[in-house]
């Protein structure tokens, strides 16, 4: 069990902003930090790392503290189990892949977990290659690899596949839970992908202004129980267009486009880019067997 | 989307289906069938609140002559505008619980010569009603 239970004044871009975040997560569990930029997710990933010190507060990992104000106790990142892996790759440019893995381990750790990695994250034939002649999910696969070098207890991941095209995406996501299972990790996730979440996510905890507002499982969050329809998506809305008296709303779920015809009224207060539940009786989809 | 506020009246619950009817005022019932039962959600009782929502494509409009016809919900009401387009047109319908818009082809509005002011019926299927408490 992680128990978190801090709080750190920040200073945001709309000025003083309390972060404070009571929070316990099990062992071996996948969560999602989820809510709007400048909310204070990444602050936590930090806090968590060692990066960032909290004002007040404590961090228990497994009941050993890694932060306590009244005990004054405060490790430093290098004694924090901690992997981090960002949105861009932070690859050293002069080293191989393997080289890159290599110059992760602790002092005096044998190489073996080296191969473990190559082998899971299958970059074996990439090892001797240096991270520029890469692609960008080949070079966030090694930089997950690397995160992983440490043997840490917690993986943070800060919107690590959001540079990323929707097919990686999807590739790298299975990696990700890959990992976390054989690792046995415990993994702390950043992301704005609602199809993402609810793939990956054991539970989402949405962060306003420094405070959690809500706490869930992917379904309790974004789909929407109280609508009986039964046919439900959540999507974003990527374009909506007047076509005579109606609206056709183009939304994206998961990496399928759809389109919705929408009265006036429904689309009075939604914008691209908002996330909306797309949702319609079982009584009226068809289904068309293929082959 | 059409929304209307009602409560739930009856419960007729078969296997995982129920057919729910709302009274939204004291004359005028609508009826929906939903896959869900009394214990899967707690919303569905006897006397709830409920909203009621429709699409406004899946409005179908009969003129107030006596047709048979299968369709169950039908709530009377006067055409208060009307927005054509080329092939589709957005009708506003006023009845005694309130607006229904309605979208259907610009050739049927011709054909029925349906204009302001004129007394239709609105009608919806029952696989076409969502409730939401």
């Amino acid at each position: 069990m992680i128990e978190l239970n801090f709080h750190k004044k920040l200073l945001g871009a709309e000025g003083e902003m309390l972060l404070k975040i009571e929070l316990n997560i099990q062992k071996g569990a996948l969560i999602t930090l989820y809510g709007p930029s400048g909310a204070g997710k990444t602050s936590c990933l930090r806090i968590l790392s060692g990066l960032l010190k909290p004002d007040r507060g404590s961090i228990k990992v497994h009941d050993t503290y890694w932060f306590d104000s009244d005990q004054k106790i405060n490790r430093s990142p290098q004694e924090r189990a901690t992997g981090m892996v960002f949105q861009d790759y932070a690859l050293f440019p002069n080293m191989t892949v393997r080289e890159n893995l290599e110059f992760a381990l602790r002092k005096g750790q044998t190489k073996n977990i080296i191969e473990d990695l190559i082998e899971v994250v299958e970059l074996g034939d990439l090892q001797n290659r240096n991270p520029e002649t890469l692609s960008g999910g080949q070079k966030q696969r090694v930089a997950f690899a690397r995160a992983l070098v440490q043997k840490p207890e917690i993986l943070l991941l800060d919107e690590p596949l959001a540079a990323l095209d929707v097919k990686i995406r999807l590739k790298l996501q299975s990696y990700i839970y890959k990992v976390h299972k054989e690792f046995g990790l415990t993994t702390i996730l950043i992301s704005h992908d609602i199809g993402e979440i609810v793939k990956l996510s054991d539970q989402v905890v949405v962060l306003e202004h420094g405070k959690i507002v809500k706490k869930g499982s992917p379904q309790e969050i974004f789909i929407n129980k109280h609508l009986s329809g039964k046919f439900q998506f959540t999507g974003e809305v990527i374009a909506i267009d007047k076509e005579e008296v109606v609206y056709i709303v183009t939304v994206l779920i998961h990496n399928s486009i759809i389109k919705v015809v929408a009265d006036s009224s429904e689309i009075k207060d939604l914008n691209p880019g908002d996330k909306v539940v797309v949702a319609s009786k079982a009584f009226n989809p068809i289904l068309y067997k293929i082959e | 989307m059409n929304s209307f506020e009602g409560h739930i009246a009856a419960i007729e619950v078969s296997g995982n289906m129920s057919l729910v009817t709302i009274s939204v005022d004291q004359k005028q019932t609508l009826k929906a069938i939903v896959i869900e039962t009394t214990e899967t959600a707690s919303y569905l009782k006897n006397g709830s609140p409920v909203h009621v929502l429709f699409k406004e494509t899946e409005v179908v409009i009969g003129s107030t002559k006596n047709h048979e016809i299968s369709l169950q919900n039908r709530i009377p009401g006067t055409i208060n505008h009307i927005e054509k387009g080329l092939l589709l047109s957005k009708l506003e319908i006023q009845t005694k619980v309130g607006i229904i818009r309605s979208i259907i082809s610009t050739a049927a509005v011709l054909q029925l010569g349906l204009k302001k002011g004129k007394e239709v019926i609105a009608m919806i299927k029952l696989n076409e009603l969502m409730l939401s408490p």
